[in-house]
């Protein structure tokens, strides 16, 4: 696959998502230090590093996934488009639905295709036959799977492939309309060509949502995203554009890294 | 050899003998532990089941020897071991013939002197003959049969015979044609007719010993009444019932009166016509004297009891049953002397029927024609003479008369009762009572007490399940689960104990304040969780994380608080009972309920055994349903949760769904404890075999039934056996649920199956 990397788009906010002086704690011990990072809007972002280094952790906060664990806490804060995360008045289910997330094993329920992308409309009481279907056929496009399972929408999700199955996966998450879209490692438990399709994919999907990636794959980063952040032992040592970051970083960690004298 | 190539350390690969012996032990000792296990289960099943079938063998009669007596016998008399029996012609002598060495002895009637005997009677319960003489006097004798011990290890039956009074009969004239004598302890009572055709006179004799300090008191005659006026046709068999009571006489139109001889003196109750105009050709008490077999001319045989209630509480004869009717020829019939059995047969017919269940337990043929027929008292020998003397001895094998499918599991017209019912009550107080083995209402009393358990059980195990699952912080649920499982560790005879002692006392009184509680507790959750909704989001927050029921629980303490005590307000307003005699108007729930739904109200009742039950059964259901829900994987939670689902949304859309066949066998788990349960059913339900759904009353379950009855029951009884056939239903019930549970969990998890 050839290097497309796309020029990010003038009119776009460049601090959408604004990470301020942030720092996370699994009980006592400290998971991330201090992260600052202005994650414009409509790009692709991808946060790398090794295993441990705290980047799923920094994602996860985005959505205030982290709550559903017992005993964390944090400092400093998390700005979407300008509101913070942390307000007393920030309703978390409504918060969620403006960040979709996408995980690095795909989860289809147990239900049908069609019932797995509407399910975010289900939860919000919405039943209008008419929008159900044009939010199925909208994700499922976005998510370039239509073509592939129109004609079975009311069968068992397990009955895709892996790459079909995340690729509902996103199409369940886009389908609210979210504002961001997390995605955990989307491709770790993908096959090479399923994987290509969702790279492709996500390029598609930048037009439309700001996307935050977490990947291990540098390549899989350097293909598909126009900025990296490098986070090394929960700190964040270094943030850039894609290309800048890979071809000339400026940290001696991040050079380590990426010329993958460490993992 | 020696230089081809060789790996330099063989030794390496090898693995240590100790290793695999112990590998091999090891294999053994579990193969032989699961088969033991195996053959265990099976054994403890054979041993049930071996127990059972002897219930559902049909009687077996076999040829036991005979003996030639050399007389026409009219009657035929026995001891209880069977060994010797008597003959009597109507003459003047009695002949004992013993069955295996041949002795004969021979006595004189006692006391009959040069009178001549017109007619005769037999009662082999209290093996009394009853002598009329052609003098116009009535008397009787008893045959006692003793055991001598001569030599160790050596008997032989001794016979005697011991005289009684003579009375002499005032009304009527001519020989003494037919007579009736039955007699319980005091009560005595003889039933005579004098003369034949038109000049026939019944009269019916009362007698009573005169209280005495020392020895029996003497007999005598209290009263002597002539019944002949209320007689409409000539009377053909007179029966006087071995309770010294009822006297029953069938007269030549067809009909039988039923006259009833106490205290007050005898009058004639009722006249009615068991078939038609048919005169019975054969009538008899059965064993208690409250029930009478009879047969037509043509066969047809029928049963008739004291049931009929009448508006003064008195009971009056109905047709009870009807019996395969009987085939060709003269009707022979004895009655067995301790149960409800019979022998009959017409000709050379043998059947042997039970009343109770109205079965026939055996049926077949006899090689002789007999004219007088006896079972002996232990109901194990038939003996039947013909007009010869010929007598065959017959062996009678049927320990258990009274049970069979339509006893245990069908209703059953029990002796007294107005209709046939489901009963269970296996032992009484009287030697002529009859067991009532219907296991229905045992089979009702478990489900019942499961159903009320799980009534109370499941809701708040299910929710407290998910309630800790999904919505509790984990530092809580660290403490709760485990106390949950030290709950479901409490002995359940402590738990029986206090319901029975504590908790039935307190809730006998305190009905109203329990729906009370019932009531506001929950809507107090449920009004205090709206609120909730409507505080801003601000105070909300501050108890994120799933803290929140620290908020709810003092509004449903408080709720339930009040209820408690505005429970004698609501009974005060609600349940006043109105005193049919005063018209006094009482405040008593204990009193309103019986009055208003006519069901009864007992203190250890259902509501007590559910309240306990839950102690037992919550934390089975909370653990593993608990377990289920916990054990969604992560990912669907978390996925739902970020797809804006709130916390009830994802319990119900994922949660729900993927845990449902644990939950499922939760449940069933939960079931299999109720059912099973037995300390607490034994002390907290009062043990009542009743078969209705009133919650204020108790039941009587299978398990308890089984706890309570087996250590009286005889090893190898009826009512023993009869108890092991409550386990297999037990055992039978639970393996039908738990396999249908099976099934269906299958299906549901096949349904909601994660890749």
């Amino acid at each position: 696959m050839t290097d497309v990397v796309p020029t990010s788009e003038p009119e776009s906010r460049p601090d959408f998502i604004k990470v301020d002086n942030f720092s996370f704690y699994y009980g006592r011990k400290q998971a991330l230090f201090d992260i600052d990072m202005d994650i414009p809007e409509h790009e692709v972002t991808a946060l790398i590093g090794p295993s441990g280094c705290g980047k799923s952790t920094l994602l996860r906060n985005m959505n205030r996934m982290n709550d559903l664990i017992d005993g964390v806490r944090h400092e400093g804060d998390i700005r979407l488009n300008g509101t913070s995360l942390y307000d007393p008045d920030v309703e978390v289910i409504s918060l969620r639905k403006r960040v979709g997330m996408v995980f690095q094993k795909y989860n289809p329920f147990a239900k049908s295709i069609y019932e797995n992308v509407v399910f975010s409309l289900r939860v919000a009481g919405r039943s209008n036959k008419a929008e159900l279907d044009e939010t199925v056929e909208r994700s499922l496009t976005a998510a370039a799977l239509w073509d592939e399972v129109k004609d079975r929408l009311h069968d068992s999700a397990f009955g895709l492939s892996g790459g079909q199955q995340q690729r509902l996966c996103i199409a369940r998450a886009i389908a609210n309309q979210p504002e961001i879209l997390l995605m955990d490692e989307p491709c770790a438990a993908l096959d090479p060509l399923a994987t290509l399709k969702i790279e492709e994919l996500i390029l598609t999907l930048a037009k439309s949502f700001t996307i935050v990636i977490v990947t291990h794959n540098m390549e899989q980063a350097t293909r598909c995203s126009h900025r990296t952040a490098f986070l090394y032992m929960g700190k964040l040592v270094e943030f850039d554009e894609t290309r800048k970051l890979f071809d000339a970083p400026e940290k001696p960690e991040t050079e380590a890294y990426i010329s993958g004298r460490f993992s | 050899m020696s230089d081809s190539p060789k790996s330099p350390d063989p030794k390496r690969f090898d693995v240590s003998r100790a290793t695999l012996l112990f590998d091999r032990l090891m294999g053994w000792v579990i193969r032989f532990g699961g088969i033991a296990v195996i053959l265990s289960v099976f054994g403890i099943f054979y041993f049930v089941v071996k127990e059972v079938v002897p219930l559902f063998h049909a009687a077996e009669v076999e040829a036991a020897g005979e003996v030639e007596a050399g007389v026409e016998p009219a009657v035929i008399g026995v001891d209880e071991w069977g060994e010797m029996p008597f003959f009597y012609d109507g003459g003047g002598k009695v002949l004992f013939q013993h069955m295996e060495d041949g002795r004969r002895i021979e006595f004189d009637v006692p006391g009959l002197g040069d009178a001549e005997v017109s007619a005769f009677s037999f009662d082999p319960v209290e093996s009394r003959m009853a002598l009329g003489l052609a003098d116009g006097r009535v008397g009787s004798f008893v045959v006692n049969y003793g055991r001598e011990y001569a030599d160790p290890g050596e008997s032989k039956v001794v016979p005697s015979l011991e005289q009684e009074p003579w009375f002499a009969l005032e009304n009527g004239a001519g020989p003494v044609t037919a007579l009736s004598y039955g007699a319980s302890g005091e009560a005595r009572v003889i039933v005579v007719k004098r003369g034949s055709g038109e000049q026939a006179s019944v009269s019916v004799l009362r007698l009573g010993r005169k209280r005495s300090l020392i020895g029996k008191g003497k007999l005598t005659l209290i009263e002597e009444v002539d019944i002949s006026p209320q007689l409409e046709a000539e009377p053909v068999i007179l029966r006087a019932s071995q309770n010294g009571s009822v006297v029953l006489i069938a007269s030549a139109d067809g009909g039988v009166l039923y006259f009833l001889a106490n205290s007050s003196g005898v009058s004639l109750r009722e006249k009615f016509h068991p078939f038609g105009d048919q005169v019975p050709q054969q009538m008899n008490f059965l064993f208690g004297g409250v029930s009478a077999v009879m047969t037509a001319p043509d066969g047809r045989q029928s049963q008739w009891s004291l049931f009929r209630k009448t508006e003064d509480g008195e009971r009056l004869f109905g047709e009870t049953k009807t019996f395969p009717a009987l085939g060709e020829g003269p009707v022979a019939f004895a009655a067995s002397q301790r149960n409800r059995t019979f022998a009959t047969g017409a000709g050379r017919q043998l059947s042997i029927r039970h009343s109770t269940s109205g079965a026939v337990r055996m049926e077949g043929t006899i090689d002789l024609d007999p004219v007088a027929t006896v079972l002996d008292a232990k109901g194990e020998h038939f003996f039947a003479a013909d007009r010869t003397g010929l007598t065959k001895r017959y062996a009678v094998h049927d320990p258990h008369p009274e049970s069979g499918w339509r006893a245990f599991f069908g209703k059953v017209w029990y002796e007294g009762g107005a209709r046939p019912i489901y009963q269970w009550q296996s032992t009484g107080g009287s030697d002529d009572f009859e067991p009532k083995l219907s296991l229905m209402p045992l089979i009702f009393g478990s489900l019942k007490g499961t159903a009320y358990a799980l009534l109370f059980s499941i809701p708040v195990a299910l929710l407290a399940a998910i309630f800790s699952a999904a919505f509790l912080p984990l530092s809580v649920k660290r403490v709760v689960k485990p106390v949950m499982e030290i709950m479901s560790s409490l002995p359940s005879v402590v738990l029986g104990f206090l319901a029975g002692l504590w908790l039935a006392p307190i809730l006998e009184t305190k009905v109203p304040s329990v729906m009370l509680v019932l009531v506001t507790g929950p809507a107090a959750a449920l009004f205090t969780g709206w609120l909730w909704c409507r505080l801003p989001i601000e105070v909300r927050n501050r108890f994120a994380g799933g803290m929140e029921w620290l908020m709810v629980l003092p509004f449903i303490g408080l709720a339930s608080w009040a209820g408690w005590c505005l429970g004698p307000v609501l009974e005060s307003l609600v349940f006043v009972y109105k005193d049919p005699a005063s018209g006094e108007a009482i405040a008593d729930f204990r009193l309103w309920w019986p009055q208003v739904t006519g069901c009864s109200f007992e203190q250890r009742n259902s509501l007590v055994l559910g309240f306990m039950m839950g102690f037992a059964v919550i934390p089975v259901i909370f653990t593993i349903a608990e377990d289920a829900l916990s054990n969604v994987p992560k990912s669907l939670t978390a996925a739902s949760a970020a797809l804006g689902a709130n916390r009830w949304q994802v319990v119900r859309t994922v949660m729900l769904p993927v845990a449902s066949s644990g939950i499922f066998s939760a449940l069933m788990i939960g079931f299999g404890r109720a059912v099973g349960e037995t300390m607490i059913m034994v002390m907290a339900t009062g043990n009542t075999p009743v078969t209705e759904w009133n919650i204020f009353n108790g039941m009587r379950t299978l398990a308890a039934n089984i706890a309570v009855e087996l250590p009286e029951a005889s090893v190898g009884s009826t009512h023993y056996r009869t108890l092991f056939l409550g386990a297999i239903v037990l055992f039978a019930m639970t393996f039908v649920m738990n396999t249908i549970a099976e099934v269906l969990r299958q299906r549901l998890r096949d349904k909601n199956k994660i890749v």
